[in-house]
């Protein structure tokens, strides 16, 4: 069954077309021939009923004792062969039948109480032989002698007519349907043809090259979303091939230089003979790059991670300023040995539902940067607040030198550096506020900077303090 | 002690097998999983340190062909594997630990020991080395006699230390055992550079002898001079 399904749009179309074009003529035809004959059986009716009342009229008593019917002009011998006339006495004795019923009767004897001289309504009545005919009574009187009479006209011609009309119906209709499955085919195929052109565009968009388009003919009709849609899903997908490949650029940019260390420090060692401590000193150095190179390739794995949807978010209820605390304290001793001051303050009611552990991170990493890029003896301002529209607010604010414009817009970037030289000395790889703004995302939340070049920084948080259904679809074990 | 180390690297395997012959371990290295299989199989260890992915039969499946056999000599894992369904399924198959490469041969160091200790811990109220006293019970450290003030912080890292004494102990031990941070995104290694010195200062700063040694790329080791 699977199989004869037409594998094509079109031609599914077409069928369905065919099918409920079908459909609709049966019941046009159905609809239109029954009218016919129902008005054509009020036509009959309505002179049956004419007749009976002439066969009344001549109706006549005959010397012994029967009744016969007057013939008037030859004219109605036409009629006569189509006309059926039975004659009962009320006592149940056949008076007269005329010829044409050849000894068929039209309903045996009368009723015993025939209701008086009622409207004689017709109804339908098969003869012996089966010729269905119309029939009506009524009880004249002949003469002071009330008679039994019958009048029957043959449907013949009626049925005969049904059937021409019919036939003539259902003869159109294959050839009808024919056609319009053709035309219905053809406007099909013309219809779709644009896709199809889309469709082979589009399979020769790939990977390498993500920045064709496909050509938009009519942008408000049916087909012109779709292209849109399409050029919208490539404009996104050559955004994310574009990231991946300046993240694999920046990542193999970055294990650079931990490998030149230790690669250089190792063939300069090997160059002249040292002393066991000098060597000793020597692979010291090299182990710390390794050291680094290790924690880049774990950031490194953080962030792959977190792009392929692998991080499970744990979800509890915590308490952002204790979790504020929790961060400043762990690395408040960075800070005392600037002799800055981390201040944490807030509302210790606000409750968020998050991961602990990828919330802390994130405000590890911020207050680490701030530390980082404070003067000695600076204050650093970690504040805890409701914001509008339910949001939660954390800021970090920091007395450093702040961000210059053209900076900000890009310094969540992977690998962004402000300045380069400068970051490296403290062994930042530019991805803590790539991660911090993965954690805050992850939570369905924001994070901005706002800083003034020279006045301080402050990177400010808002998430949602109620469940919200995160985005990018990541995965989401709930506790 | 037999250490049975299957790992088809050919320079970690060496460096394994040279680390822990200096520790007085005996090795055996095999370089494939069937290898490592046939060898577990007819000769007894009291330790296997399996790489997980090996040529041949990789090594969870060297790993549960052994637990089927019945041979319950502790495994410890190696992989570059570190995610948490990969964790899950190593310690499922029967192994007794897990360590992610790169790792710090210390922390290795520090790993067997524990599993070849297991089930016989003591428990101790007091710790020491040299002229270092730590009383756990009133948690007080004196060092030649005299009281040493300590922050919570410093006292565990001491303590860390001292349970360790003689041996070097990686930042991302201590990070782990004394922070007791799982993760090994959390940048801590200026934060535990930071405390190592001030407890430096308060054990150390006035004495000769000192105590506290930083192995420069490695980590640090409580001993006497050598």
């Amino acid at each position: 069954m699977r199989r004869l399904w037409p594998r094509h749009v079109r031609s599914r179309m077409t069928l369905w077309y065919v099918l409920v074009l079908g459909v609709l003529l049966l019941v046009y035809a159905g609809v239109a021939s029954s009218y016919l004959f129902y008005s054509l059986r009020e036509q009959l009716d309505h002179n049956l009923l004419e007749d009976v009342e002439r066969v009344e009229g001549l109706i006549e008593n005959t010397p012994d004792g029967m009744v016969a019917l007057k013939s008037v002009h030859h004219g109605e011998d036409e009629l006569n062969t189509q006309r059926f006339v039975e004659v009962w006495s009320p006592n149940g004795i056949l008076l007269y039948r005329s010829p044409t019923l050849r000894g068929r009767t039209l309903g045996g004897p009368p009723p015993p109480n025939p209701e008086g001289t009622a409207e004689p309504s017709p109804s339908t009545v098969r003869l012996a032989d089966g010729t269905r005919v119309r029939m009506a009574a009524s009880i004249p009187s002949v003469d002071g002698r009330r008679v039994f009479l019958r009048v029957a006209h043959s449907e013949q011609g009626l049925w005969q007519e049904m059937e021409e009309i019919v036939s003539v119906l259902l003869l159109v209709l294959p050839p009808a349907l024919v056609l319009a499955g053709l035309s219905g085919f053809a406007l099909a195929r013309k219809a779709l043809a644009p896709i199809d052109v889309m469709a082979r565009k589009a399979e020769r968009i790939s990977a390498e090259r993500l920045n064709e388009r496909l050509p938009i003919e009519n942008p408000e009709d049916e087909l012109g979303h779709l292209a849109q849609a399409f050029n919208a899903t490539l404009a996104r997908l050559e955004a994310a091939f574009d990231q991946l490949r300046r993240f694999t650029a920046d990542a193999s940019h970055e294990l650079r230089t931990p490998l030149t260390a230790i690669r250089s420090v190792g063939e300069v060692a090997l160059q002249t003979p040292k002393s066991a401590t000098e060597y000793r000193d020597v692979i010291g150095s090299m182990l710390e790059e390794t050291d680094r190179l290790t924690r880049l390739v774990d950031s490194l794995l953080t962030l792959s991670r977190a792009d392929a949807g692998h991080i499970h978010v744990q979800r509890t209820d915590i308490s952002l300023l204790g979790l504020a605390q929790e961060a400043s304290s762990l690395v408040e001793v960075l800070a005392e040995e600037k002799r800055q001051r981390i201040s944490v303050e807030g509302d210790p009611t606000l409750i968020v539902s998050g991961d602990r552990l990828i919330l802390r991170q994130a405000l590890i990493n911020l207050i680490d940067n701030a530390i980082k890029y404070s003067q000695g003896g600076a204050e650093i301002f970690v504040r805890v607040a409701a914001g509008k529209d339910t949001q939660l607010i954390v800021e970090v604010v920091d007395q450093g030198p702040g961000v210059s414009q053209e900076h900000q817009s890009r310094i969540f970037d992977r690998f962004y550096r402000v300045d380069s030289a400068r970051s490296r000395e403290w062994g930042g790889a530019g991805l803590g506020l790539a991660i911090a703004r993965w954690a805050v995302e992850v939570h369905g939340g924001q994070i901005r900077l706002q800083s003034v070049e020279g006045q301080g920084s402050t990177f400010r948080i808002a998430l949602p303090s109620t469940t919200t259904p995160e985005k990018n679809g990541y995965k989401e074990a709930s506790t | 002690m037999r250490i049975l180390v299957v790992e088809d690297e050919a320079k970690v395997a060496r460096a394994l097998q040279e680390g822990l012959e200096r520790e007085e371990y005996t090795v055996v290295v095999a370089r494939t999983g069937e290898e490592g299989f046939y060898v577990v199989s007819a000769e007894e260890f009291d330790l296997v340190i399996l790489d997980l992915m090996l040529p041949g039969r990789d090594g969870l499946q060297v790993l549960s062909t052994l637990r089927k056999r019945g041979l319950m000599t502790p495994v410890l894992i190696l992989t570059a594997r570190d995610a948490i369904e990969d964790r899950v399924q190593g310690l499922d198959k029967g192994a007794d630990d897990y360590l992610v490469k790169p790792f710090a041969f210390p922390e290795l160091l520090a790993r067997i020991r524990a599993l070849l200790r297991r089930g016989r811990t003591q428990q101790v109220a007091r710790l020491q080395l040299a002229d270092l006293e730590m009383d756990l019970l009133v948690r007080r450290v004196r060092r030649g006699g005299k009281d040493v003030e300590l922050t919570p912080r410093e006292f565990e890292l001491l303590e860390y230390l001292l349970r360790h004494k003689e041996q070097v102990v990686s930042r991302e031990m201590l990070a782990r055992e004394v922070w007791r941070e799982t993760s090994r995104a959390t940048p801590l290694d200026n934060v535990i550079d930071v405390h190592m010195a001030r407890l430096r200062r308060k054990i150390d700063e006035r004495f000769d002898c000192k105590l506290i040694h930083t192995i420069r790329g490695v980590g640090y080791v409580l001993q006497e001079e050598q």
